[in-house]
């Protein structure tokens, strides 16, 4: 039972910093970004070549591998992206190249074999007689830390009342004097930034490979279709519903079933509320 | 030097011309009011001079051209734009919109001050600035508008039609506030369908139809010319 609470809260924070990310930028900027997984993979495989191949300490390695992602996905949005802003049709499709030639670099850079991330923290812990690793611990922790940090700087800052007041009428954002664009570019660096994060985290206990991106952006789009696209409370709780929901299934039935949990809980959603928990709208 | 100077100003939306020709002018201090039909390319001209759309013709303000500047920079000149439709951020509070329309100032006692205006020219604001922007009443969250646009400490104000979706009793109460604002030493330049308001409180009158200038005079000159008088007064 409370290896059920203790795994299903890793899970959900690793999911919740994907998500909101991916949330993020559709609310604000209405790029809806299939290269969102890319930012989880390229995050990963930055940790590894910092780590593994340049020998750079890994508490550098980690905040580095996110700014270098950040960086991208500015340099991404700013000249593939808002070119075709106009059509929301092509966003997705430049996004979705992105995300595949991504994931071609990776497989030509790299090869396909899996590659290893060395632990932050080496030492297991237990709590209450469940054995778990403390890298776990350490993607929990910072996942939730990420996530309030990012409520605070929102909800209390100049820059986040900005983001806020663009994400619901970027017109009238323009005419209090908010450069609408560069708030696209700033937003565009927090969710890359938070999807390199959980990428770097994990590195070290799930496998490194090309196509280690395509997962979780299958998840984060579950998540925010269950949380209501555009809401961030939303997607953090079908965060918690969708991380918990697969520890139980993989615990109940068998680990080869979880990744049907994710598919049922959109089809449910799109039946029962198209617009999501906490959506304004419907999203298709 | 006049504050604004607009001269054979043209706008189109891809092949249609919203604006023709339109030419106004707006001294310091002055409350200029611009008439017309839906259609007549009012929304439009303050979208253009606010640099929400692109525009050829002299746009001028305080003798300098409006044309190379980033709409996000206009407010930092000393234009606020009040748009059409309100354009709140619904989901916020009415403290947040009002703050957000001091987004650019640094100067937080200053800020402060000016909040404290905005309460007194609209004392139901003070009551309601916790509550989310959508729960208010069209005409509260007009005022809501107009005092976001103030935050912004405007040297000319860009008012479209203030006066529409809202309770005739409310509707007096703006035109006083807007009349309040300009006593205050704010240029206001103004767009709207009720004449008879517009006329009683603007110093001059420019009415547009189709894109152009088809008028323009003191109050008391529009107020008078026959065509006006059917047309926009039903006399």
């Amino acid at each position: 039972m409370l290896q059920i609470l203790i795994y299903g809260a890793v899970s959900s924070a690793i999911y919740a910093m994907l998500a909101v990310g991916f949330t993020l930028i559709f609310g604000v900027a209405r790029i809806l970004n299939l290269a969102h997984g890319s930012f989880y993979a390229l995050g990963a495989y930055a940790a590894y070549v910092l780590t593994s191949l340049l020998g750079v300490p890994l508490f550098i390695a980690a905040p580095l591998a996110v700014l270098i992602v950040a960086g991208f996905g500015v340099v991404m949005e700013r000249f593939l992206v808002r070119p075709l802003r106009s059509s929301q049709l092509a966003v997705l499709m430049i996004t979705l190249a992105v995300s595949l030639a991504v994931e071609q670099a990776l497989f030509i850079t790299f090869g396909s074999e899996y590659r290893n991330v060395p632990s932050f923290v080496a030492d297991k812990l237990s709590i209450g007689g469940v054995d778990i690793s403390g890298q776990r611990l350490l993607a929990l922790v910072a996942g939730v830390l990420v996530l309030l940090g990012l409520w605070l700087f929102i909800q209390r800052t100049r820059l986040g009342a900005a983001i806020l007041a663009v994400s619901q009428d970027p017109e009238a954002a323009q005419y209090m004097g908010i450069p609408t664009n560069r708030i696209f570019s700033i937003v565009m660096a927090i969710s890359a930034g938070t999807a390199a994060l959980a990428g770097v985290l994990v590195s070290p206990f799930l496998t490194v490979q090309p196509t280690m991106g395509l997962l979780p952006m299958v998840k984060a789009f579950a998540i925010v279709i269950v949380g209501g696209l555009g809401s961030i409370p939303g997607s953090i709780i079908a965060s918690l519903i969708l991380g918990y929901s697969e520890t139980i299934v993989a615990y109940l039935i068998s680990t080869s079933w979880t990744e049907l949990v994710s598919l049922v809980a959109v089809v449910v959603t799109l039946m029962i509320r198209p617009s999501g928990l906490l959506g304004r709208r419907a999203a298709f | 030097m006049p504050l604004l100077e607009v001269a054979d100003l043209k706008v189109s939306y891809g092949k249609a011309l919203a604006i023709e020709s339109v030419s106004i002018r707006v001294e310091k201090g002055e409350l200029i009011g611009v008439l017309g039909p839906n259609g007549a390319g009012k929304t439009t001209l303050l979208k253009a001079i606010s640099r929400s759309i692109a525009s050829q013709g002299t746009l001028n303000f305080k003798d300098a051209s409006l044309h190379p500047i980033e709409p996000y920079n206009v407010v930092a000149k000393g234009i606020c734009h009040c748009p059409e439709g309100r354009k709140l951020f619904s989901e916020l509070s009415v403290l947040k919109n009002l703050q957000l329309g001091a987004y650019l100032r640094k100067n937080n006692a200053d800020v402060e001050k000016d909040l404290e205006r905005v309460f007194t020219l609209f004392p139901v604001l003070r009551e309601r600035q916790w509550q989310q922007s959508s729960t208010l009443s069209g005409g509260e969250q007009q005022m809501v508008a107009i005092g976001r646009a103030l935050m912004g400490r405007p040297e000319l104000l860009l008012l479209d039609e203030p006066s529409v979706g809202i309770a005739p009793r409310l509707k007096g109460l703006i035109f006083d506030s807007i009349q309040q604002i300009r006593r205050d030493g704010t240029a206001i330049l103004i767009v709207e369908q009720d004449a008879t308001s517009t006329l009683r409180i603007a110093d001059r009158v420019y009415v547009l139809e189709h894109g152009r200038t088809i008028r323009e005079g003191t109050s008391a000159e529009i107020a008078g010319d026959k065509y006006i008088q059917q047309i926009y007064l039903g006399v």
